[in-house]
């Protein structure tokens, strides 16, 4: 079991989404974050001052898929979300030590 | 979250109101009915009768005999009444018909007065989103409540004796004859005659306030003052505290606008300035860009340079910082219920649908927001390389208070060319404002209705062309500047002395209202800080100040409010 979380932009949100489902991917968990990488904020002007984000909104996509999905996960990931310009995102792989699902108590490879 | 000490209305205060409400409320009817003086009609059946009836160019139906015999027409006019009377003693029907078309008159310009009220009343809305959009997130709910305060104290005051400074002395230079003339309000208590400094009539709108005409009057005008009781929300937003905010209120609605509305409005010195030094038709502010936008403005400044700017608004360099809007969107919703708002601002200040100058009225002032919205947009696009919806917005606002003066008196090109100057002198007031002199104000409301309002003045003595208001302020009746039936008149068509009259009356708007705001309220400052703690004004002005935020969803733990019920 491993546990993919890949930053990447809001606007790509979609199109990973629709990649991911034709996979066989069982579910995935979405958050707004912000932050910075190498692209940094930018300035913006209001009302004739100039002013700097410094946070740039993201969307962060957390996964947890078998072994054998790691793989075509993360490729299909980068392949869908990369625009070749600054500020494309990250993925990060992690292994998972246990998954529980709530209603039936489940444990281990057949909660995902 | 710092300790927020509880302050709670001293107890003797209301004691006190309560027992001024009482003697009032017994001694008003006594004193008029006991004084010998035009009885108020609170019923409306003895307003508007054969009086009232006039021609489309305003000649009244009937003739008053002529008593000056000095008088070089005496003969001509005697005989003309003699035969007016002698006609309307063969014809007693037509007389009685001409009662009844006196009363309709006034009946439909009742309706049309309060119905344009209505409109503007609506423009409270358009401010509280307007402002509300353009400040930060934190301070959204107490911005909210500053607004909706503001109505609801300065009316009061308003009603307690703002009404009757300013138009207590109505009747006797500025007779609305539109509504029956108000013919109760009749004295002034500072001042008398051409000078008067301050109405004395209608106090807590009751005794001669109590009359149909004069309560019409009444709903118009409350809500012109709550509009400069608005604007200056605009200016002091996001660190003035709450009961500071309040005694700025009463001060608007009961001594600082009635007082200058007074003098422009109320038939007081300034307007009489064309009878009293030859200045044109005296100083001339059709439905109020200094009367109501800039003293509002001015206030602003006023109090917003007593606050001083914002936390974190100008770095340890002195250079300014932005705090960008939190909602556009109300913002331009805002902005359009302004504009349609003033579609009852302007037009109705005829007071009377039977002046159909009202047209002219409704399209100049939707030209002038047109037209200042494009150029200061176009001038923002030039400057910065983008242009700015916040400053378009403003844009449009500018050319309202600029045409605002001079609505009735100019024509829809000049009204094209008053807000294009509207616009360019908003967006250099805004840059002037957080760059030279550092006077933070987040919603632009000094450069807006200060600057804006003391331009529109001047305009009507630049664009005025003459083909309305003869007779204004009581000048120029038969003829102006020789020439029968000329009204104001600016001085692109020949009348120096009204623009001078309109730079001198303007620019002592700007002065009085400052000073006098300035000097009030450094004194209230010296003795209890008008501002919010430091800490207060870090963590955002809504929980501190009211225990209750403007986006409660924003806090994890109101998510799902109904789980103890459930669990239960």
């Amino acid at each position: 079991m491993k546990r993919i979380e890949a930053i990447i932009r809001p606007s790509k949100l979609d199109e990973v989404k629709e990649r991911l489902m034709t996979l066989g991917i069982t579910g995935l968990t979405v958050s707004e974050v912000k932050g910075f990488g190498r692209q940094k904020g930018h300035t913006e002007m209001y009302r004739g001052t100039e002013y700097t984000v410094d946070f740039l909104p993201k969307i962060l996509v957390t996964i947890v898929v078998a072994e054998d999905l790691v793989e075509p996960v993360a490729k299909a990931i980068a392949e869908t979300a990369r625009t070749g310009k600054i500020g494309d995102g990250k993925i990060f792989v992690s292994s998972l030590d246990e998954i529980m699902r709530i209603r039936t108590g489940e444990r281990g490879p057949s909660a995902i | 979250m710092p300790n927020v000490s509880i302050t709670r209305p001293k107890l003797w205060l209301l004691k006190a109101v309560l027992a001024i409400l009482f003697a009032q409320w017994l001694c008003g009817p006594m004193l008029v009915a006991l004084a010998d003086e035009p009885q108020p009609d609170p019923a409306g059946i003895a307003t508007g009768d054969k009086s009232s009836t006039s021609d489309a160019s305003g000649n009244s139906f009937i003739l008053t005999e002529p008593t000056d015999k000095s008088a070089p027409d005496y003969a001509k006019n005697k005989k003309a009444f003699d035969d007016f009377t002698a006609q309307a003693a063969k014809e007693p029907l037509a007389m009685k018909l001409a009662d009844n078309v006196g009363h309709l008159r006034i009946s439909v310009n009742f309706s049309w007065t309060l119905l344009t009220g209505y409109l503007v009343l609506f423009m409270q809305a358009g401010f509280a989103l307007l402002t509300c959009g353009l400040v930060r997130k934190k301070n959204a709910g107490h911005l909210m409540m500053l607004n909706f305060a503001a109505y609801v104290f300065a009316f009061l005051a308003y009603y307690v004796c703002g009404f009757a400074f300013q138009y207590g002395g109505g009747a006797i230079n500025a007779a609305p004859a539109n509504l029956g003339g108000t013919p109760t309000l009749n004295h002034f208590l500072l001042g008398g005659g051409l000078w008067g400094f301050l109405g004395g009539k209608g106090f807590f709108l009751s005794g001669p306030g109590y009359d149909a005409g004069s309560l019409c009057l009444t709903l118009f005008e409350v809500v012109f003052m709550e509009t400069a009781g608005y604007i200056i929300v605009g200016a002091i937003c996001e660190r003035i505290n709450f009961w500071a905010f309040l005694l700025c209120e009463l001060f608007m609605g009961g001594i600082l606008y009635p007082s200058f509305g007074c003098w422009v409005w109320g038939g007081g010195w300034m307007s009489q300035l064309g009878n009293t030094m030859g200045m044109g038709h005296g100083y001339v502010d059709f439905a109020g860009s200094t009367v109501v936008h800039g003293v509002g403005g001015f206030a602003a400044m006023a109090l917003a340079i007593i606050l001083g700017p914002r936390l974190g608004k100008y770095g340890p360099d002195g250079k300014p910082r932005a705090f960008p809007a939190h909602n556009l969107a109300f913002v331009v919703i805002g902005t359009f219920i302004l504009l349609f708002g003033w579609m009852g601002f302007n037009p109705g200040s005829t007071l009377g649908a039977s002046d159909l100058r009202i047209s002219v009225i409704a399209v100049n002032t939707n030209l002038a927001a047109v037209a200042g919205s494009a150029s200061a947009m176009f001038l923002w696009y030039y400057i910065f390389g983008k242009p700015d919806i916040t400053m378009a917005c403003n844009g449009m606002l500018a050319g309202l208070v600029a045409i605002t003066a001079p609505c009735a008196f100019v024509s829809p090109n000049s009204a094209v060319i008053i807000g294009l100057i509207a616009g360019i002198v908003v967006d250099l007031g805004v840059l002037f404002n957080e760059r030279v002199i550092k006077v933070d104000d987040p919603c632009g409301a000094i450069s807006v209705h200060g600057y804006c309002g003391w331009l529109g003045a001047v305009c009507v003595g630049i664009f005025a062309d003459g083909t309305y208001g003869a007779g204004w302020n009581g000048v120029g009746a038969t003829s102006y500047l020789g020439k029968a039936g000329l009204g104001v008149t600016g001085l692109l068509y020949g009348d120096s002395r009204q623009f001078l009259m309109q730079v001198i009356g303007a620019t002592f708007m700007a002065v009085y209202i400052f000073g006098f705001t300035y000097v009030v309220f450094s004194l209230v400052n010296s003795v209890s800080s008008m501002r919010v703690s430091k800490e207060v004004e870090l963590e955002g002005l809504d929980i501190p100040e009211f225990g209750m935020e403007a986006y409660p969803e924003d806090r994890v733990e109101m998510i799902s409010p109904g789980a103890q019920v459930a669990r239960a």
